[in-house]
């Protein structure tokens, strides 16, 4: 983050990247509220999440603000607001579909290999499931190794 | 494409069950119905935590008093979620949360009937959350299937959190109906109170042009009086079973069409009520929301001034 | 089971009436500031820092209904009757909580100041010799710290604005100020409390530790400092109040008031 100008994690990047931010008219409230979205990381095992938006003169207003517009009842253990100028994202409704899975990807599934449980019969064995493993060494329902077992 | 096509793209999605979203094209008609619902939603949300915010201040308990702390921020929350959704219908009309905000207290957009009515006894407080929110949770659930996705996501959000309140006005409203003799008379007093309005705020029996647009749009699936019916179904046998008497004599359940009969209340009078904000409480309340908004202006004005001097938190 | 610690005898007559009086002037404390904060309900500037500001006011009632529970396990009567069917006299608030909420930046100034002392009251009571206390305390804590950083960020933004919001908190913080000494006040017991360790700190060091605290968040905000701390006009912790408190505690009860014997 070399140019301070465009970082966005400071309240002087902040400018860049909200419409209005610099050289705004004294107390023009139209032009000076941004939308930021705020993500939610509800345990260190999981990823932040996007749950919704809040309008706010700042980032640490809008922080301080999502907190308890979107943690009030849940917990968690880190939130983030992001200017949504500075978000990217792909279209909804485009010519051409970004998520288009037209044909037959179960090779790269652990469900596409079915003949394997029929293979090991013939060898009196089982096939080996990831599951398993993360219950030999974590125990049954270990929260941390859910997504890594499903 | 043209728009013709365009507009047929778009029906064609619909039709598939596809959700559109805020940066999708959209028919005019569609984002114009979509944003007066939304708008009208939001702000009614905001408008409905006065009636019982009024009852924080009196609540009677420390529980109830927490309580109904955190259900009239609800409410709030609620319309925070709602104007986000609006405001991003709106941008291509260049307005945003000021403006949407300002709009309630210059009677361009309205808000629902019941909020401009009177809560005088604690019995409100909890005949509010019990069915006054009882007809909104009908209203919002049936609203979950919206095709408009950023709608559907808050709702289901909006209606995670009823069913709190859905609990927290049945637990007022026990207590009273389990309580003394004085007690049990304000829940009845409170239930004659609120009957009509309850049944208004459904809205009008037959299909507007406006309501089957949006049932063609799939912006909504159900008729107004489909949800009444629904209400009656849930909440009459349950006002009954605490000894309450409802105040409408005609009101009965045909076994044969399995529909509800019931006598329209004076719908001119519910109608004026809220377009003109005629209702006994819609002024002093507007003035609340003046207040909070056009008169607090210099608070936001200052956090946008001061907003590059010094990060204190982060 | 001997769970109390050095200096605690729950059967000495002091230690329990300095005990009680100590968590009366806690628990009147919360009450009146969230009772306060909960009037803005609906009414914040914007929409976001209303729901922002509810979760304080439910923070500061849910302390003092703690505070209140902790009375009714040694022989006071139940919470509720605590909270809402005591007279203006028997209250322990500091007045700086029962007064009126003014505008947003009296408000802001009025809580600013509030959480920067409770934050110095609840370390004073961090190592209390009242188990159930020093317990409670650790737990109130972590929630204040999120209100301090509100307030302040609040507090220095408004007073950094300039224009009309300036003009208002300065007149904000000139019209709290004669209410703050009042804070620091442990009431009619401050020995005792301090012999038998329920608290660690004496009222002047409260103050002084305050103003250390407070000084550099003037500096931060471009406010001079105002070095004259007048004595309080009521004596909130002896049970001397403003007529404020009466209109707050008629509405608080008025409900309550209608039928004390009923379940509400």
């Amino acid at each position: 983050m070399g140019s301070g100008g465009n970082d966005p994690f400071t309240p002087e990047g902040f400018g860049g990247c909200v419409k209005g931010g610099e050289g705004m008219s004294e107390g023009n409230v139209q032009e000076g509220f941004g939308v930021f979205e705020v993500f939610v990381q509800k345990t260190q095992a999981d990823f932040h999440t996007h749950v919704g938006s809040v309008v706010a003169p700042s980032p640490d207003v809008a922080l301080m603000n999502a907190r308890e517009n979107f943690l009030r009842r849940d917990l968690g253990v880190n939130l983030w607001v992001v200017p949504r100028q500075c978000v990217t994202a792909t279209p909804y409704d485009s010519e051409g579909d970004w998520f288009a899975r037209e044909f037959d990807r179960k090779y790269r599934e652990a469900g596409g290999y079915p003949e394997n449980g029929r293979l090991w019969k013939m060898y009196k064995e089982k096939v080996l499931q990831l599951e398993e493993i993360v219950e030999d060494l974590h125990g049954k329902g270990d929260k941390n190794n859910e997504s890594a077992s499903s | 494409m043209n728009r013709e096509e365009k507009e047929t793209r778009f029906i064609e999605r619909i039709k598939a069950g596809m959700k559109i979203e805020a940066t999708d094209w959209m028919p005019d008609t569609y984002r114009k119905l979509l944003l007066k619902l939304i708008h009208m939603h939001g702000i009614s949300e905001i408008m409905g935590a006065l009636p019982e915010k009024e009852w924080v201040p009196k609540a009677p308990t420390l529980k109830r008093k927490l309580a109904i702390m955190a259900k009239v921020q609800d409410e709030m929350g609620h319309g925070q979620l709602l104007l986000r959704v609006a405001e991003d219908l709106a941008e291509p009309f260049g307005r945003t949360r000021e403006d949407l905000v300002a709009d309630v207290i210059h009677g361009r957009v309205k808000f629902h009937n019941v909020f401009h009515m009177e809560a005088p006894t604690w019995a409100d407080a909890g005949v509010i959350g019990w069915l006054v929110d009882g007809a909104a949770i009908i209203n919002q659930a049936a609203l979950l299937h919206t095709s408009y996705g950023p709608y559907a996501r808050v709702l289901k959000r909006i209606c995670a959190e009823e069913s709190f309140h859905m609990q927290h006005g049945e637990s007022i409203i026990l207590a009273l109906a389990g309580g003394t003799d004085a007690q049990r008379k304000m829940l009845q007093d409170s239930l004659n109170r609120w009957w009509e309005s309850l049944l208004f705020f459904f809205g009008p029996m037959e299909v507007t042009e406006s309501a089957q647009q949006m049932i063609d749009y799939g912006i909504r699936t159900k008729t107004n009086e489909e949800l009444r019916q629904q209400f009656f179904s849930k909440y009459v046998p349950r006002i009954r079973s605490l000894g309450l008497t409802i105040p409408d004599p005609n009101l009965s359940y045909n076994e044969t069409t399995k529909r509800w009969s019931w006598t329209l209340p004076d719908w001119e009078k519910f109608r004026k009520i809220v377009r003109d904000n005629q209702g006994p409480k819609s002024q002093e309340r507007l003035n609340l929301r003046r207040f909070a908004h056009e008169e607090q202006a210099w608070v936001r004005e200052a956090m946008i001034r001061s907003r590059l001097k010094g990060s204190v938190v982060v | 089971m001997n769970q109390l610690s050095r200096g605690m005898d729950i059967s000495d007559p002091i230690y329990q009436k300095a005990l009680k009086d100590l968590l009366f002037q806690l628990a009147d404390d919360e009450l009146c500031i969230g009772h306060r904060d909960s009037e803005w309900l609906g009414l914040a500037p914007d929409i976001e820092e209303d729901v922002a500001f509810s979760s304080i006011a439910q923070d500061e009632v849910g302390h003092a209904t703690f505070y209140y529970e902790r009375l009714a396990e040694i022989g006071e009567q139940d919470s509720d009757t605590l909270a809402f069917g005591r007279g203006s006299h028997e209250r322990r608030n500091a007045c700086l909580t029962e007064r009126e909420n003014g505008d947003w930046a009296y408000s802001i100034v009025r809580h600013f100041f509030y959480d920067t002392f409770d934050a110095l009251r609840l370390e004073a009571l961090a190592k209390s010799s009242y188990p159930p206390l020093a317990e409670g305390v650790a737990k109130i804590q972590r929630e204040e710290r999120y209100h301090l950083l509100h307030m302040h960020l609040w507090f220095v933004r408004l007073c950094l604005a300039g224009g009309e919001a300036r003009k208002r908190m300065e007149t904000a913080i000139w019209k709290v100020w004669p209410d703050i000494s009042g804070l620091f006040s442990w009431g009619a017991w401050e020995e005792e409390l301090l012999q038998r360790q329920v608290i660690h700190t004496s009222s002047l060091v409260l103050q002084q530790q305050w103003e250390e605290r407070i000084r550099p968040v003037f500096a931060e905000a471009g406010i001079e400092w105002i070095e004259a701390m007048p004595e309080p006009v009521k004596k909130g912790r002896l049970g001397d109040h403003f007529p404020e408190l009466n209109h707050l505690l008629g509405e608080l009860s008025s409900v309550y008031a209608l039928d004390p014997a009923a379940r509400w």
